[in-house]
């Protein structure tokens, strides 16, 4: 029994300090506002106040927190990825990650378990090499492993996947972990409440003004806040927000689709990926196994459910884990995600002074929580962006200056 | 069988045949028709299970499909549910989740310190000091979770069935029936599913022993079974609406995929329990429940037992436990009800308390009194069960999903739809509409009005049949001062649970349903999310509305992986030479749906094999498929408009029967695509994509003849026509052997293309080559293929011919420095990268991404290079992937490399920073384990840089 | 799961074809500058709204055009996608 349990047996949970304080009336400015309240916005909220002293700071989300992609999300944190920028940034993602629960004092079950990325091909294997290469320059534990160290610690994987796209090796990274998304949202929320930034649930920001190329505030439907910074975290509403300023991106969204089994006992530890096959698969504390693949086919800005995601899905799932054909599938839901062409995100400053993009995060957003509120912040905080972020700029696109994550597309989680 | 009743008029068991089973290693025997639950019950086991976190003893409680205090584990199969697996001779089934046993659970200790385990405690505890984590983590693992999975169960797969009607109607109840009558009277076909064996819904345990009903009954059932446009699915349920009123069915044999004009919901209402103290002792249980018990498996719910009602249909409940025998201590009204069933109630001499409050149900493993309120006074009534009936929640999930709003009515006490998608409606209970006979009506309308739909008529005025009386008790929730208040029991969620989330900030519907982790069971909250809305609403002080709903998505029960996968269809393609290959034996390696020969193994191992392929075609002549290309025929007035705006090369400038390299670029400027391209006439080419582009290229090249209004067919060949390229200093020799066509340098110089008979049919030969020798790409009518490539085969004998495949075709193309485009490009290359500047002419008005590449040529920053390794290769050749470095910075990587017997060099290509690409520059390739070794940029071609080889007129008979 | 009528096909269903994007007007090569070219190929308005789009339907090779709402995923209007037509988005 962990001694901080036993206050409980004086202590009811309702004396507990609340979480969230209850609704308070909109300001009238703030000198922050950051529209969106997942765990990105309240990341940002958070580093601004405990960083950079920054605390007359709204966050405005027109749900609950943690009520969009946070919240839909398969949980899965790594940072292997392809580019140095990719690399280095999701790199400081993960130490971030790894001491969030002393940080918040609240358990983020952040459980290292262990990433392997399947290779039914040659050139996925080249690929899984050069992520792997990229990956070890920069001092990330990743490496090609062999079909036997794969069956060692995935015994009851079938290697064969049916006959049909044998598995010729994959891409390890130990460092792979799964963590409570929720808690993750709360705990930025609570640690920047604590700090003094206020947090508007149900409030839905309407327009974004500006005069003379300059951001003055938002309206929303509570009223109009002044505020000289506007901050965007909102994933797939991200096209909306950037259309009340005029400011075109390369964003384009789609639903990207995830499920859970009924829970079981514990057998899978590790997360396993597969990019030929289109499947993502880890088990979660209680039991259930998460799934999710890739994207949907067309654009669509719906979290709506659809029968061929959950059809296509199982039926790989069993070519990997012939057993599973008895478990049966809980639930299904969707999420809305924010897609650039080069499958890096976009963020920091924009052509409207005061305007700040936390954007394109794709299928990649939950693991960049951490490092996308602490760059974000500093980007606002000093009006300059974050050596980090420095390749994600908007502008980036237009300078025909992609960044090459691509390479490593597939299915990505 | 201590609870098993007399012949009930409806039952669905057979007396005359029993079943045995075992449960926790006893004996159980039941008849044929139970279910394990009612097999179980009736044979007095009423602990059925343990609860998830507090390993409570549970029973049955919803006895509907939701039941996950009754989880059975057998050897087969995990999570299996009581309440609706049939009793069948040789099941073995234990409880899930138990520690020991059901009786000896060790998990029940948890309880003791249930204090220290609030909601959400783990998130309080377990993460400090860091290295602890992974060993709380995994007891808390252990602790969670249900049934155990045996990871060498085979696999299972379920066909799939398609399905096409007018109008679906989802729940055959009274309403449902009626639904379906009327719109097959109006001429449409029906399909009407339930997820019972039979159909009848309520009117068949609820109105089982009501005799006015049997008319209803009769006209219901009779009239379903004469229409023959009524199809009836029974044991069948929909586990998610999805768009436009496709329906997924689930069923025993599978998943039925169902498509419908119009979709009819009358899945009824889900009885919700009262929530307090002890409510979860096995023996309390929903009224509905015990009626099922007793209408479908003539099983007793108890022998003696008290019901708690808020609604005229808990009185029925204890009539029908009256009716059979069955002692009725009291019913507890908790308040004042009124109607035909209180007054046979009270005319049969229940005794009826009203205005009850709820105390507490007391018992250590079973029910055993029930503790109550009545003016002032706490009374205590001994009983061995007690049957709840305090309101219900629409079983609204294909409402939801196909895009119902829901809105609370006050007058009910219940959410109802307050708006339909077009096509889609509601009737009966789940409509908030209670009396028998209108819930007809409404079935009635409903029919009709889907079937109107479906025909595009005008939908008559939709009536409101709901009768003014609430039958739910706006707040079934009594809080005990020593707490076992269950709202949720899937999750052991008390009241203080929730109180608590609430009370930390999580005060909307959805946190606290994430914090406390109410509805997220395998129930999905089918028996407390309204509880939950409740409670939400009342310490917030909002009403319902404002609260809202959770969601309901798919899956509506959860529904097995086999049936959902269905039959595994992934169609593999193979060219027209497979059974030459399959008789070499040849390995293969899977290009896109393809399958290729990566090479045949004719010697001890791959490597030697693939050395005696490639020595073949460097030595004599070799032979490989290359069918797996993609091919377009392009024929038009603007043929040659196409081909010079899809290319980066100009391509209206080929002679006729020439052939040329064909790049393609996207937008944005990166390669795409690459292929040759031949030109038969001056309005008819025949250009070839990559393996894994075929589809794609064509499907975009017809886009783009629509986009550029150019007169051009646009035909994919791929499947239709057969290729193969002969490659060596001998392949003419072999060819002049089969064709009479003059071969010689003058009649068929480098790069030309010739139409001519080979073997005896029509082939079409390209002098190119991939491989850099004297070669012919042949490409032929599929039926004519292997034919041809076995006469080459034959014909080559003497001159040393090997088939070679994938990986000798891979070698012997980078010692010639060709790209292989996705490997030696990535998804950002460019052609000046790729250094192809010379394959693309910007002297060309137009062609796909030039404005893109005029940009990019003016910031290049990488280049690809040929490079030679300069250490002792054997031991330590870099791989693919490996990086460049210099001093500590990452400067490009290895695309290819292979060690080259001609040359006797290790060669590669690689994408380096520009500024080391020059030729001569030493390059430092980091190998996987980290250590540096030395190579040096170098011209490619690597292999006869002049290309005298290609141009070669060897074996024309003419002087060179 | 979805259908969509199409001219000639009839009702088919979704999954027999491919998204091939918005349908956008590319613009001139000859007169386009660096800017206007970068929009054309990366950057737009995401937001939600009715658009033309491209889909091919692979069992019988034609592409059509749809009239999508990218918020509700209505179909609105299915036609052949026709040399030389001018579709305004």
């Amino acid at each position: 029994m962990p001694l901080r349990l036993l206050k409980y047996a004086w202590k009811k949970p309702e004396d507990e300090p609340r979480f969230f304080p209850s609704e308070k009336p909109l300001k009238e400015a703030y000198d922050v506002v950051i529209i969106g309240g997942g765990g990105h916005g309240m990341a940002c909220a958070y580093y601004l106040a405990k960083e950079h002293g920054i605390t007359n700071v709204a966050v405005l989300e027109q749900g609950y927190i943690g009520g969009g992609n946070t919240g839909r999300n398969t949980t899965i944190v790594r940072s292997n990825y392809l580019t140095a920028e990719g690399v280095k940034f999701y790199d400081e993602s993960l130490s971030l990650f790894e001491d969030l629960s002393d940080d918040f004092d609240l358990n983020i079950f952040y459980s290292t378990r262990g990433h392997f990325t399947l290779a039914h091909t040659d050139s996925a294997m080249r690929t899984m090499r050069w992520r792997a290469e990229v990956n070890k320059h920069y001092g990330i534990d990743s490496e090609v492993v062999d079909v036997e160290t794969i069956q060692k610690e995935v015994p009851y994987m079938d290697m064969t996947c049916n006959g049909q796209h044998p598995v010729m090796g994959a891409l390890y990274h130990a460092p792979g972990s799964v963590a409570r998304h929720d808690a993750v949202a709360w705990g930025y929320a609570r640690g920047a409440q604590m700090r003094g930034v206020e947090i508007h649930q149900k409030t839905k920001v309407m327009d974004i003004k500006t005069k003379g190329g300059k951001v003055v505030g938002v309206e929303t439907d509570r009223g109009f806040v002044e505020a000289k910074k506007v901050i965007s975290a909102v994933a797939g509403s991200t096209p909306r927000i950037t259309e009340m300023l005029d400011i075109k991106t390369p964003i384009e969204i789609f639903p990207l689709q995830a499920c859970v089994t009924e829970p079981v006992k514990p057998f899978m530890d590790t997360i396993v990926v597969s990019g030929s096959l289109h499947v993502y698969v880890s088990q979660s504390s209680r039991g259930e196994l998460v799934m999710g693949a890739s994207v949907d086919p067309a654009e669509l800005h719906s979290t709506r459910s659809t029968l061929d995601f959950v059809e296509g899905l199982t039926d790989q799932m069993m070519d990997l884990f012939p057993f599973t054909s008895r478990m049966k599938i809980m639930r299904q839901w969707a999420g809305m995600a924010d897609i650039t062409p080069d499958f890096a995100p976009i963020m920091g400053k924009t052509d409207i002074e005061g305007f700040y993009l936390d954007a394109g995060w794709g299928t990649w957003g939950f693991k960049a929580t951490p490092v996308s509120g602490k760059t974000m912040a500093y980007t606002v905080a000093n009006d300059r962006p974050h050596e980090l972020i420095k390749p994600f700029a908007l502008s980036r696109y237009e300078d025909f200056k992609l960044v090459g994550e691509k390479g490593a597309a597939s299915v990505g989680h | 069988m201590k609870l098993r009743l007399g012949p009930q008029p409806l039952e669905w068991i057979d007396r005359n045949v029993s079943v045995t089973f075992d449960f926790e290693g006893k004996r159980v025997t039941g008849f044929e028709g139970d279910v394990v639950t009612s097999a179980l019950w009736a044979e007095g086991w009423k602990v059925l299970g343990r609860s998830f976190k507090y390993h409570r003893r549970r029973g049955l409680m919803s006895f509907a499909n939701h039941d996950i205090n009754a989880l059975f584990q057998t050897a087969e199969m995990p999570n299996v549910r009581g309440d609706v697996t049939p009793a069948k001779n040789g099941l073995s089934l234990t409880a899930v989740n138990t520690f020991g046993s059901l009786e000896n659970d060790k998990g029940a200790l948890v309880e003791w310190i249930a204090k220290f385990l609030p909601v959400g405690f783990y998130y309080r505890a377990f993460y400090s000091p860091k290295f602890l984590f992974p060993k709380w983590e995994r007891l808390i693992r252990e602790m969670a979770g249900l049934g155990k999975i045996n990871t060498n169960w085979s696999e299972e797969r379920q066909p799939k069935r398609y399905r096409h009607c007018d109008v679906a109607i989802i729940g055959a109840g009274a309403s449902g029936m009626a639904a379906a009558i009327q719109a097959a009277k109006q001429g449409v076909d029906v399909c009407l599913i339930d997820e019972n064996p039979f159909i009848g819904g309520s009117l068949d345990y609820q109105f089982a022993n009501q005799r006015s009903q049997s008319l209803n009954r009769q006209y219901l059932k009779e009239t379903v079974a004469s229409l023959p446009n009524i199809q009836v699915i029974t044991s069948a349920y929909v586990a998610g609406y999805y768009g436009d009123h496709w329906l997924a069915v689930n069923t025993d044999q599978g998943l039925i995929k169902l498509s419908a004009q119009s979709v009819v919901v009358a899945t009824g209402v889900f009885e919700q329990p009262a929530v307090f103290r002890n409510n979860d002792l096995p023996g309390v249980m929903n009224a509905s429940a015990a009626q099922r018990l007793m209408a479908r498996y003539a099983v007793a719910p108890c022998n003696a037992g008290v019901v708690l009602t808020a609604n005229h249909e808990g009185y029925r409940a204890a009539l029908d436990m009256h009716e059979n025998g069955l002692i009725v201590k009291a019913i507890l009204d908790t308040g004042k009800t009124e109607g035909v069933w209180v007054d046979e109630a009270k005319k049969a001499g229940i005794v009826v308390y009203e205005q009850v409050t709820p105390i507490e149900a007391l018992g250590s493993r079973e029910v055993e009194g029930f503790i109550f309120g009545l003016n002032g006074m706490e009374h205590r009534l001994d009983c061995d069960g007690i049957l709840m009936s305090v309101g219900w929640a629409p079983a609204g999930a294909p409402l939801y999903q196909a895009g119902a709003k829901f809105g609370y009515e006050p007058e009910v006490q219940q959410l109802i739809p307050v708006s339909l998608p077009d096509g889609v409606f509601a009737c009966g209970r789940v409509n908030g509409v209670y009396v028998m006979e209108d819930r007809i009506k409404d079935g009635e309308q409903a029919g009709l009005a889907a079937a109107l739909h479906v025909k595009g008529d005008a939908i008559p005025e939709w009536k409101d049949f709901r009768d003014g009386v609430a039958h739910s008790h706006p707040y079934p929730i009594w809080q005990h001062p020593k707490g076992k208040e269950f709202v949720d029991f899937d999750e052991d969620i008390q009241v203080k649970d929730l109180k608590g989330a609430i009370a930390q900030g999580f005060d909307n519907i959805e946190l606290m349903k994430r914090f406390s982790t109410i509805g997220m069971g395998p129930s999905q909250g089918k028996h407390s999310n309204m509880n939950g809305i409740r409670m939400l609403a009342k310490l917030t002080g909002k009403t319902i509305d404002e609260t809202g709903s959770t969601t309901a998505r798919p899956m509506f029960h959860p529904t097995p992986v086999s049936h959902l996968a269905g039959m595994r269809f992934r169609p593999e393609r193979v060219t027209p030479m497979q059974l030459f290959h399959e008789e070499a034996k040849a390995c293969f390696m899977e290009a896109g749906n393809w399958l290729r020969p990566e090479y045949y193994p004719t010697e001890a191992t791959r490597e030697d094999s693939i050395k005696a392929e490639v020595s073949a075609v460097r030595n004599a002549v070799g032979l490989v498929d290359v069918s797996t290309l993609g091919k377009l025929e392009i024929f038009g007035r603007d043929a040659a408009e196409l081909m010079d705006r899809l290319y980066t090369m100009r391509m209206s400038n080929m002679a006729i029967g020439a052939s040329r390299y064909a790049l393609m670029v996207d937008d944005a400027g990166v390669l795409i695509d690459d292929g040759v391209a031949v030109r038969f006439s001056d309005e008819h080419f025949y250009v070839t994509t990559t393996t894994s582009t075929s589809d794609s290229a064509y499907r975009m090249i017809q886009k783009k003849v629509i986009e550029w209004n150019l007169m051009v067919t646009v035909l994919n060949r791929t499947g239709q026509i057969g290729a193969m390229n002969v490659a060596g200093p001998n392949s003419r020799k072999v060819l002049s052997k089969l064709t009479a066509f003059g071969l010689s340098n003058d009649n068929f110089p480098y790069l030309a293309s010739r139409q001519a008979k080979l073997a005896g049919v029509d082939v079409t030969m390209i002098r190119v080559g991939f491989v850099g020798e004297l070669g012919y790409e042949i490409h032929v009518d599929a039926s004519n293929a292997l034919m041809v490539w076995d006469a080459i085969m034959n014909a080559g004998k003497e001159f040393g011919i090997k088939p070679f495949g994938v990986e000798a075709q891979r070698l012997l193309r980078l010692e010639k420095g060709h790209i292989i485009v996705g490997q030696d490009t990535d998804g950002l290359t460019n052609p000046f990268e790729a250094n192809m500047s010379w394959a693309v002419h910007f002297k060309k008005p137009y062609f796909l991404g030039k404005p893109s590449l005029m940009k990019l040529k003016q910031m290049q920053t990488r280049t690809l290079v040929g490079f030679e390794l300069l250490s002792d290769a054997e031991k330590d050749q870099p791989l693919e992937s490996n990086l460049l470095i210099e001093g500590k910075e990452m400067v490009g990587r290895v695309t290819s490399i292979g060690q080259s017997d001609t040359l006797k060099k290790v060669i590669g290509l690689a994408m380096v920073s520009t500024e080391y690409s020059a030729e001569g520059q030493e390059l430092n390739i980091k190998l996987s384990d980290g250590r540096l070794v030395k190579a040096k940029v170098v011209k490619t071609p690597f292999y006869d840089p002049e290309g005298w080889l290609q141009k070669s007129n060897e074996g024309s008979g003419e002087a060179a | 799961m979805k259908f969509v009528t199409c001219p000639s096909l009839g009702k088919r269903a979704l999954s027999e074809f491919t998204y091939g994007g918005r349908y956008e007007q590319e613009p001139a090569q000859e007169t386009v500058s660096e800017k206007e070219w970068a929009d054309y190929v990366f950057y737009h308005n995401g937001a939600p709204k009715v658009q033309i789009e491209w889909w091919y339907h692979r069992p019988t090779g034609i592409w059509f055009l749809f009239e999508r709402d990218t918020l509700t995923d209505r179909i609105n209007k299915v036609d052949f996608a026709r040399k030389g037509m001018t579709h305004e988005a």
